[in-house]
């Protein structure tokens, strides 16, 4: 059974995901943060770790470095609500999460996805990456 | 009254009118006298040769004649006209004309001038030599006549300096005239130059030097005003339009700020409006799912997951406002085949009944641009271009064409720059819009439109598409004329060629 780790601040989004992907199989795991995710993959290792990109501590970007750094192997969804980060105050230089994807992309993120998507393309994706994982 | 008295023609007549005052009566009373004195010395003349004559007639060889003769002499001279009073005294004898009466004889007082008496005569006396004895002739003269005379040159010098002083006044009023009209027409002239009126030429045909130098200076004047008019209104308008163009910098940076803050907040509700229609969706899902095929919740979760992709949809749309990333901008070289895909969709979307008409010249490009993006554009401004004219009536006009934008022309736009260009116009003759309403147009959300008829995103979506590639909006309005929106994207300097994709 192919292991998932899901990374994301927001409940309703663990939770969702973990539904969708126990329904289709795989061993699920659900952390609300970039260290809780990590210390999960470390007790139970992961094929694949789906992270939010904007999240409170470590992001989704630095997140996936240090998985990609301490396990190359491990697949990596990283997923962004699109937009930028400063929602309330108006600053010309606001980050927007496409230059986030683009970060995550530089640091070997897998694939980047965009909120709201489909559940059977992600699934589609997951068991994609995990096959190639295989190979 | 006081400014007539200061005109030239009033002072010249008063001038004239006071020297005349003084010098004709002056004169009057010179001539007069000398016609007197003419006159009496005329009289005082005729009368004593009359006297000496008539004398010498009555003494002939030293004898008087006989006293019939004396006094026939006597009436003679009475008769003979001038002559009033004759008589001759010789010793005690008194000869005296029987034209006369005797008490006039006690009249004679010797005159020795010409009226010295108010007898109106003139009586002189005239020694005979009579043998030893002396006889002493005592003649008077009407001095009347002579009186008339002198009355009748009086009034005729009198009435020859009125006749004098009248055509003398009115030679000076014809002269003052002449004199004044030219410089009155140059006051006129002046008048009009200094009202602002400077086409009007200063020019007299008066033959007077001192009036045609005036006017000279006058007329070299005008010109010279004329000439620094000229620079200052030049100068004035250079200003204005600087001033102009600066002013519309500004407000369409003010413009551009406003917006890009929009978009800011907008894709950061966005990005919160995902992370709650991530779940929302899945969640959706997965109750369909569950759910059997006759469940009568069905319909209802059915329903959620139709407006759950309706706010996605919307979502998509803020982002593409408030995206300024130029990922998937591609190098196109002629963006003509995106415009005709755009278009045959814009005729899917528009009733045939509306006439649009396309202007494209072929090629046009090459351009940096994201194609479906431009597609999405052409489609989302022709949307409401049809919104425009579906009331009123109109037609639609969709034009693309290489352009050079000037200096003047880019300083009113913050995005422009002088240089070469691809411009994307849409107008159409629909029912228009006040500039209240042209000033929000772009603001996501903001419809004209009646509530649930449309997202107000659309030109939102376009504003972020042109954002995105760098280009610059100029939207012109008129309430009841149209509506033209002209996109200026800057032509790619890559000399790089890519296919667009499908073609």
């Amino acid at each position: 059974m192919s292991r998932v780790v899901i990374i994301d601040d927001e409940e309703d989004i663990r939770l969702v995901l973990s539904e969708i992907f126990d329904r289709a199989g795989f061993d699920v795991r659900v952390a609300s943060n970039g260290d809780e995710g990590l210390s999960l993959i470390r007790e139970y290792g992961a094929d694949l770790v789906i992270t939010d990109i904007i999240m409170p501590g470590k992001d989704g970007v630095q997140t996936a470095y240090d998985i990609r750094m301490e396990f190359p192997k491990t697949k990596i969804i990283v997923m962004s609500g699109g937009g930028n980060v400063a929602p309330l105050d108006y600053e010309p230089g606001a980050i927007t999460t496409t230059a986030y994807l683009a970060s995550a992309n530089e640091i070997g993120a897998d694939m980047t996805l965009t909120k709201p998507f489909d559940r059977h393309e992600l699934i589609s994706a997951a068991n994609e990456l995990i096959a190639q994982k295989e190979d | 009254m006081a400014r007539d008295l200061k005109t030239i023609s009033s002072r010249m007549v008063i001038t004239v009118l006071l020297i005349h005052a003084v010098m004709l009566p002056l004169l009057s009373y010179g001539m007069l006298a000398v016609v007197r004195n003419v006159q009496e010395d005329v009289f005082v003349d005729s009368v004593r040769i009359y006297a000496r004559v008539f004398a010498d007639i009555l003494q002939t060889n030293g004898e008087l004649p006989p006293e019939n003769e004396i006094l026939a002499s006597l009436d003679s001279s009475i008769l003979g006209g001038r002559c009033i009073h004759a008589a001759l005294t010789l010793g005690d004898k008194l000869y005296l004309s029987s034209l006369m009466a005797v008490t006039d004889a006690e009249n004679f007082v010797e005159d020795y001038e010409f009226g010295e008496h108010s007898d109106n005569v003139y009586y002189l006396s005239t020694p005979l030599q009579i043998g030893d004895e002396v006889a002493v002739l005592e003649m008077g003269f009407d001095e009347l006549p002579t009186l008339q005379e002198i009355e009748g040159a009086r009034r005729t010098i009198i009435s020859i300096m009125i006749a004098y002083l009248l055509v003398t006044v009115l030679l000076v009023v014809v002269l003052s005239a002449v004199l004044s009209r030219p410089l009155q027409r140059l006051r006129h002239d002046s008048r009009k130059i200094a009202s602002g009126d400077y086409s009007r030429q200063m020019s007299t045909d008066s033959d007077i030097f001192e009036i045609n130098e005036l006017s000279r200076d006058l007329e070299h004047m005008r010109s010279t005003l004329v000439g620094i008019n000229g620079r200052l209104e030049a100068e004035m308008a250079s200003r204005e339009t600087a001033e102009s163009e600066r002013r519309a910098a500004e407000t369409h940076l003010r413009h551009m700020h406003r917006l890009q803050s929009i978009g800011t907040l907008a894709g950061g509700v966005a990005h919160e409006f995902n992370n709650v229609l991530l779940p929302l969706l899945l969640y959706t899902d997965l109750a369909l799912e569950d759910l059997p095929s006759d469940s009568p919740v069905r319909p209802h979760i059915e329903r959620v997951m139709r407006l759950a992709n309706r706010a996605k949809g919307l979502s998509e749309q803020i982002l593409t406002f408030g995206r300024r990333s130029e990922d998937g901008l591609k190098d196109v070289a002629d963006i003509s085949p995106v415009v005709d895909e755009a278009m045959s969709m814009v005729r899917a979307l528009i009733p045939a009944s509306v006439g649009i008409q396309t202007d494209i010249r072929r090629p046009v490009g090459p351009l940096m641009c994201d194609s479906n993006e431009i597609q999405q554009l052409i489609v989302n401004l022709c949307s409401n271009a049809y919104r425009a004219v579906l009331k009123v009536g109109g037609r639609i006009t969709i034009g693309v064409a290489s352009c050079s934008v000037s200096s003047e022309f880019a300083a009113q736009y913050v995005r422009l720059d002088a240089g070469e260009y691809i411009r994307l116009r849409v107008a159409d003759t629909g029912e228009g819009m006040d500039a209240a309403t042209v000033a929000r147009i772009f603001d996501p959300f903001f419809t004209t439109r009646e509530v649930g008829d449309g997202t107000g995103l659309g030109l939102s979506v376009v504003h972020g598409i042109v954002e995105k590639h760098g280009g610059e909006i100029i939207v012109k309005s008129e309430l009841k004329v149209g509506t033209t929106v002209d996109i200026y994207f800057p032509e790619s300097p890559e000399a790089k060629v890519i296919e667009v994709e499908g073609q």
